[in-house]
This record gives C-alpha cells, structure tokens and sequence, in this order.
C-alpha cells in the first residue's frame, strides 16, 4: 500500500513539475539594467542595451541562429545573383508594424536606404551598394558595384543595424535619432512608454505573427507570453543583486565578476554567461608619436602578459585567447598568435632597445566609466614600465576619453572593449578613420579583397592573413575574452534554459513566461 | 519685513541670470560632447561629426548662446539630449522623488540630529554623552553607499519588509504607502547627515546652558525642562537652523550615492547622468532649478531667524 501511495505522489509530482515548465501568458518580467540606453534607434546607436531593449520593438531582415549564424526574419527566401552582384529579397507576407501598417518592400527600401545613408554600420555595405529598389509589394533587390561578402551578417545585425520600420518614419526621421513617438516596429513587442530614472516598458504586440519554424538562437518562433517588460535602470551592481534575492526583479544584467561564485552557489538564482563574449582590447596610435613604430607593438606585445591583466577585471569569467574571434565561432583562427602573451620582459627590452625608445613619456588613456577598462590599464601600465616604458596613465571618464582618442596628437595607446560581431567586416580597428588609424597598403588590399569575396573558405583564408597581419603592424592588441555574468530569479523566470536559445549578448524574452 | 523679502526676491533673478552664463560656458571647457557619448564605443569619428552637425553643436559658442538665451526668456529650456523630452518636464518628474526624500531625511536627521544633540549638552561628560559622540562619530564615518547595501540586506532580502530599490509616486496615485520605498534611502541619508546637526546642536546648547539669563532662569526656580527647552534651546537655534537648512537643500540636489543605491529617479542621479551623458539643456536648466533652491532656502532661512530671535530686524 505504502509503495503505491509513494508510486501516486511522484506520478503527481512529476505532473505538476512538467506543468510548471509549460509556458503560459501574462505578467510583467521587471529587468534590472545598468543604465539607460541612449535611445532606441539601433540604426544610430551601438549600446549593446539599446539592442537589448530594441529588438524586442524593431526586426531585421536576418537574424542569427543558435551557431551566430544569420538565417532569414523578415525575409522568406532570397537568392544570390550575377556572382553575388544582386540579391533579391522576397518578403513574409502579412507582417504588421506597431501601427497597424502592413510592411512592404517600399518600407524595407526607405530603411535600408536610411541605415546607408545614417547608420553606423550602413556604410560598410553600402559603399559596395549601386541601388535598392522594390521590384513588387514583396521584393526587394539589392545591387552591388562588387560582391560583398559579409552584406547578410550586416543586414542581420541590429547593433548601429538595419531596423526595418515605416517608410513615412524612415524618411521624417532623416539622420536625426527616432524619438519616442517614432518608435513603430514588427517585433513581438511594441514601446509603450520611457519614464528616464524610472522604467522603459514594452507590452505585448496583438497583432505580431511569428516565424514557424523551432526557435534558434535569435531566430525561429517568437512567441510574446509575457504582457509586459520593464526595463528599470538600477546602476549599482549590489542593488541588482539584491533585488533579484528579494523578489523585487526577476532579472538583472551585468553582475561584476567576483560574485560569480555566490550567485552560482544560490539554488534560487540562474546564472547566464552571454556568448560570444567581448575582447578586451588595446589600441595604438600608428599615425603619430612614438608608438608609430612597429618595433614599439612588438615590445608591447613582448612585454604582456594576459593572466593578471584579464584576472585583475573579470576574476575567472574570461578566457586567454589570441585569436580576434572567440572559439567556437567561424571566424576563430591561430594565425598570428604565437606573439600574443609572450610575458617576456627580457625580450621587450630588447625590442625597446631596437627601437630607439629613450624613455619618452608614453600617454596611456583610460577611463573609470568602464570600470574594467581602468582595472586593466593599471595591469598593462604596471607590466609596461617593468619592461622599461615610461607610462603616463591618463584617467577620465568616458566621453572625455573618446574626445581625446580622436585627436592623434593626444595619445599613444588606450584601453577600451569590444562586443561580438559575426563578421571580421565590422571590426572597427579594421577601419582606416577609427583612432589607431590602421592605414597602410597591404592591409587595405587585404580588407577589400575580403570585403569583395563571396565564397565562405575563400574569405577564411583572407582573414587568416588579415589577423597574421595584425600581430605585425596593427593599431589593435587583443588582451582576451570576457563574459558578461546576467542572472534570474529561478522560482520567476521560465524560459531561458533551452539548448537552442542560449544565452546571447543581447538577452532577449519571447519565448520566455513568468512561472507560479 | 516685506519689503526686505521683496528685495530678495528681486534680487534672485539676476542672479539666476548670472547662474545660467557661468553654466552655460563652464560646462562647454569640459571636453567630450554628445554627440560621441549618444553614438557609443564603436562610432567612428565620421558618425560624431554627423550627428554633431545634426545637433547644431557646430555652431559658433556665441550663436548656441543666443539662442538659449531666446528660449529660456520664453520659457522654454529647451530639450534634454540624452532623455528627448523637454527639460523642463524631465526635471519636474525628478523633483518628487528628491522632495519626498529629502523631507523624509530631514525628519531622520531631525531625530537623530537635535534631541540627542541637546541630550550630550545637558549630560555633558557622563556615559550617555561618550554614547552620543560616538553615535555621532559612526554616522559622520559610514559611507552612505556601504550602510544603504547593508539596511537593504537586512531589511529588503533577510527580512522582507521594504522593496530593495525603486520608487512610484506619491502625488500622482495619492498611494501613501508607497512612502515604503522611502524608508530605507531615508535612514540611510538621515543617518549619514544626523552626525553633523548633533554635534552642532550639542556645542550650542553647551555655548548658551553657560549663559547668565540660564543661570538666572534656574535660581528662580524655573522647571529644567522649561529652562532647557526654551530659554536655552531658542537661542542655541540659530546655527542649528542654518545648518539644517542647508543639509536639506543638500539632500534635495545631490543625494547621488543614495538615489543610485536605491536607483531612485531623483534629481541628485539626474546630475551625474547628465553630466556624463554631456546632455548639456538638462544640465543648464537643473543649475538653475538647484541655484533657485539654495537661493529660496536662504531667504527661507533667514525669516526663520527673525521668528526665532526677535532682536533681529530687517528693516
């Protein structure tokens, strides 16, 4: 009798615990932010938040799936012709904005248009791009002068990305950021209202149709269970925290990495480390000064050593990698990497000896907005001035930083960071006009012909020798990979542990409910 | 009296006027605009230029100035960069919080400021005076940021009795309890800014329980209680008034590391935001609001005085 009492209460149990994982409509999932986005126009903007929050509101034409690589949203189908000269997008049908407006090619036109005109990543595409025109209601056709390799990651990353939205917005909006009120996408959730220091709040959009097939990474079925989001901007780390254990938010970003342990021991809290992580990065000025000097980047590179620089700011959530792209990812190559963490101090002397360095005063900018970027910079300039340089670290905070930065007589090397991206294409130190102006011949031959080459194995093998490149007499040092520590209140949240939608950089909540 | 408060009060527009041209100039040395801070670690210098040019922020100083100026005397402080809504509304939505929590502040600073401030002077140099100052003593040496995290720890997670952060308004809901959001930023503040008021109140009322009409007082027979709280107290008020008065006007404007703790949207938050963010109208328009207050305070202040001691005279 006892075995069968026992037999009934687990059958019971387990029916209630698959009963509790199933997903169900309604409440508002509460985000606990570090900050305020600066708007939520993702085509004038490369806040990894304002992505966050945005794609929730505006879709792309592309998205990426569970691998980061980028598979259809908006588009249905599409084909690749005259050697990648012309693409030809054909549209779902039936696909609603916020307004009620139905989404046609004339819209996808005004802000493809909009985004190569303005945007911040549009340029690179569209420098290559003759014309985009509407052949029907539901096609598109991109043309290229020459093919362009990387044109579907673009059009599939909303970071400073191709946010498709009205044609009548596109065109009002000009290069001036969307306001509030022009906030009108196709995305599962619709803007509702932004109280600055209080909360964004997005609510449930009726009338969204999604995708069909299982979701994947961004990609797939979205479907909107929760009636509302709210983003609530609460900068200290320990508050967020706090909040999470107090059932005040049942979600929280950007958790520093030293309580990674006592959150990871908490049964009532899942931890997320977003993928593909950040590279901490350290930039060179080639055009002036005493850094110029290509022998100078290899006593830099000599002197280094990654370990403490990178445990100094993320404590274990990082990851010693000399390749530009993380491992895992298309792009991950060894080429190059065998001068990166050389920890050799005997070597960049030698190196600064060669160079004709005679202790000339070496400006060292960074900044306390980033709060790893300063951790990090008093590690390199510690390990610096024992290989013999005279570091002069410059601390401000952020916008002061990127004012100086810009001017190439104002400094020789600083720190800063850089989010995933899904193809070498978008790399900023890549960019001849980004400071550190990496500007000679070779590179620049290299980057076209990659920009201009369609085959996949074809581009591989050109990045292979970009990154080669790029230990010899690049404006960028790579310190490594780290990962941003999110959690959730696991009693609240349901949703957010399926295998094909792992954690990516910008968390994302279709296809999330709220449990109980 | 009045006309004395007419000529303050005539005097504060000129000064705001002063206020807005020093801003105005003093904030455009600080290098960095909007512009770089909008567009994020990845624009490049291109993008800057663009939105800079968008923004008018390549206007000559003297053109950006004239036009300001044409706005403010219509009214219109124009709009916030970083919030894209008018200044005006951005600050007025700001001001209930820090107005609410500067009261409930100056309540905490008020118990824990004066009673035990007049407490230590009447028991001069026995225990419960050495208890005082070292109260006195922990509240002027807790950070506000450390104490904040620990009352949330103890009261918001361990003992779930207040929410750990946020705010919703009073005014608009008419919602009293939500004045439970303001307890713990309260205590922490009012703490904070107690040590300071009790130590003053207890050298003070030190300075005046040596005076002869208290002497007098006491040789007539007049209760203690009488001769403490209203012989002594009202002379000794005048510093301690001055010195409330304008840790309130502090609580108002520049409760940062509370307001962020608890991630109040506040006007102290508002300050740091818009700095960082180069959001230069918001800027402008809340060192006008906050030199307003100080300048209201002031004068509030100095009436106070003429009730409390009626030799002062003003005119």
């Amino acid at each position: 009798m006892r075995r069968y009492i026992l037999l009934t209460l687990l059958c019971v149990g387990m029916v209630f615990g698959v009963l509790a994982e199933q997903p169900k409509y309604g409440g508002t999932l509460r985000y606990a932010t570090i900050g305020e986005p600066p708007h939520l126009d993702l085509m004038l903007v490369t806040s990894d938040l304002a992505s966050t929050i945005g794609q929730h509101i505006f879709e792309t034409l592309f998205t990426f799936d569970e691998h980061y690589a980028p598979i259809p949203l908006l588009v249905d189908t599409y084909e690749v012709r005259s050697d990648g000269r012309e693409i030809v997008l054909h549209l779902r049908q039936g696909i609603l904005f916020h307004n009620g407006k139905e989404l046609q090619a004339e819209d996808v036109v005004a802000s493809l248009e909009r985004w190569g005109k303005y945007g911040i990543r549009g340029p690179i595409m569209f420098q290559h791009v003759t014309a985009v025109v509407a052949d029907d209601k539901y096609t598109v056709r991109i043309l290229f002068e020459t093919p362009f390799g990387p044109w579907q990651s673009l059009l599939a990353f909303n970071n400073g990305g191709p946010m498709i939205i009205p044609k009548e917005i596109a065109e009002a909006a000009g290069g001036k950021p969307l306001t509030p009120d022009q906030y009108i996408g196709t995305g599962p959730y619709k803007f509702a209202e932004w109280i600055p220091g209080k909360y964004i709040r997005l609510v449930r959009f009726e009338g969204y149709k999604s995708r069909e097939e299982p979701p994947t990474g961004y990609g797939g079925a979205r479907h909107a269970y929760l009636d509302e989001i709210l983003f609530i901007p609460v900068p200290e780390a320990g508050t967020r925290l706090a909040g999470v254990q107090a059932g005040d938010f049942d979600y929280a970003e950007m958790i520093p990495a030293d309580l990674y342990s006592v959150v990871k021991a908490d049964p009532n809290i899942n931890t997320y480390l977003l993928r593909p992580p950040f590279m901490a990065l350290l930039f060179r000025n080639t055009k002036q000064g005493i850094m110029a000097n290509n022998l100078m980047l290899q006593a830099v590179l000599a002197a280094l050593d990654m370990e403490p620089i990178m445990k100094a700011a993320f404590g274990e959530l990082f990851e010693l990698n000399g390749s530009i792209f993380p491992k895992g990812t298309i792009w991950y190559s060894t080429a190059g990497t065998e001068r990166y963490n050389q920890a050799n101090l005997d070597k960049a002397k030698e190196l600064l000896k060669e160079a004709g360095y005679a202790g000339e005063p070496i400006r060292l900018l960074t900044n306390t907005s980033y709060q790893y970027m300063y951790q990090y910079s008093l590690v390199i300039a510690d390990q610096l001035r024992k290989a013999g340089m005279n570091i002069e670290l410059r601390v401000y905070d952020w916008a002061t930083m990127v004012k100086y930065r810009a001017q190439s007589g104002e400094w020789d090397l600083f720190v800063t960071s850089h989010g995933p991206i899904p193809d070498p294409a978008l790399l900023t130190a890549l960019s001849p006009t980004y400071p550190g102006w990496w500007d000679t011949p070779q590179k620049n031959e290299l980057v076209n012909l990659f920009n201009t080459t369609v085959d996949f194995k074809d581009r591989y093998a050109i990045w292979e020798k970009i990154q080669a490149l790029w230990y010899e007499e690049g404006s960028c040092i790579k310190l490594g990979d780290f990962y941003t520590l999110n959690i959730s209140s696991a009693k609240r949240v349901g949703g957010l542990d399926d295998p094909h939608q792992p954690p990516l950089l910008w968390p994302y909540f279709w296809n999330a409910w709220l449990k109980g | 009296m009045a006309a004395y408060i007419t000529r303050r009060l005539a005097a504060i527009l000129p000064t705001l006027f002063l206020v807005l041209i020093i801003v105005f100039f003093l904030i455009r040395l600080i290098p960095g605009d909007p512009a770089a801070v909008m567009l994020g670690p990845d624009a490049s210098p291109e993008d800057i230029e663009r939105l800079r040019h968008l923004m008018g922020l390549d206007q000559p100083l003297m053109v950006q100035f004239g036009r300001y100026l044409l706005r403010v005397f219509r009214g219109d402080f124009g709009m916030s960069i970083a919030f894209h809504m008018p200044v005006t509304k951005l600050i007025l939505q700001r001001l209930e919080t820090s107005f609410l929590l500067a009261l409930c502040s100056a309540v905490v600073v008020f118990c824990l400021g004066v009673p035990p401030g007049i407490l230590a002077a009447v028991k001069r140099n026995t225990l419960i005076d050495q208890f005082l100052l070292m109260f006195a003593l922990l509240g002027a040496s807790i950070p506000s940021f450390w104490l904040g995290l620990m009352l949330m720890l103890a009261f918001a997670v361990k003992i779930p009795l207040f929410p750990t952060s946020g705010f919703s308004s009073v005014f608009q809901t008419g919602n009293l309890a939500n004045f439970r959001y303001l307890v713990l930023p309260s205590l922490t503040l009012g703490f904070v800014n107690s040590a300071l008021v009790a130590r003053l109140t207890r050298s003070s009322m030190l300075e005046v329980l040596q005076e002869d009409y208290v002497r007098v007082a006491r040789s007539k027979g007049v209760r203690e209680s009488r001769v403490i709280l209203k012989h002594a107290l009202r002379n000794a008020a005048i510093p301690i008034v001055t010195v409330f008065s304008f840790t309130f006007a502090g609580l108002m404007s520049s409760a940062v590391v509370t307001e962020s703790v608890f991630a109040l949207p506040g006007v102290g938050r508002l300050v740091v935001e818009s700095v960082l963010r180069r959001d230069y109208p918001t800027i402008q328009g809340l060192m006008i609001m906050i030199a307003f207050l100080y300048l209201i305070i002031n004068l509030i202040t100095d009436i106070t005085y003429a009730f409390i001691d009626p030799r002062i005279r003003y005119d």
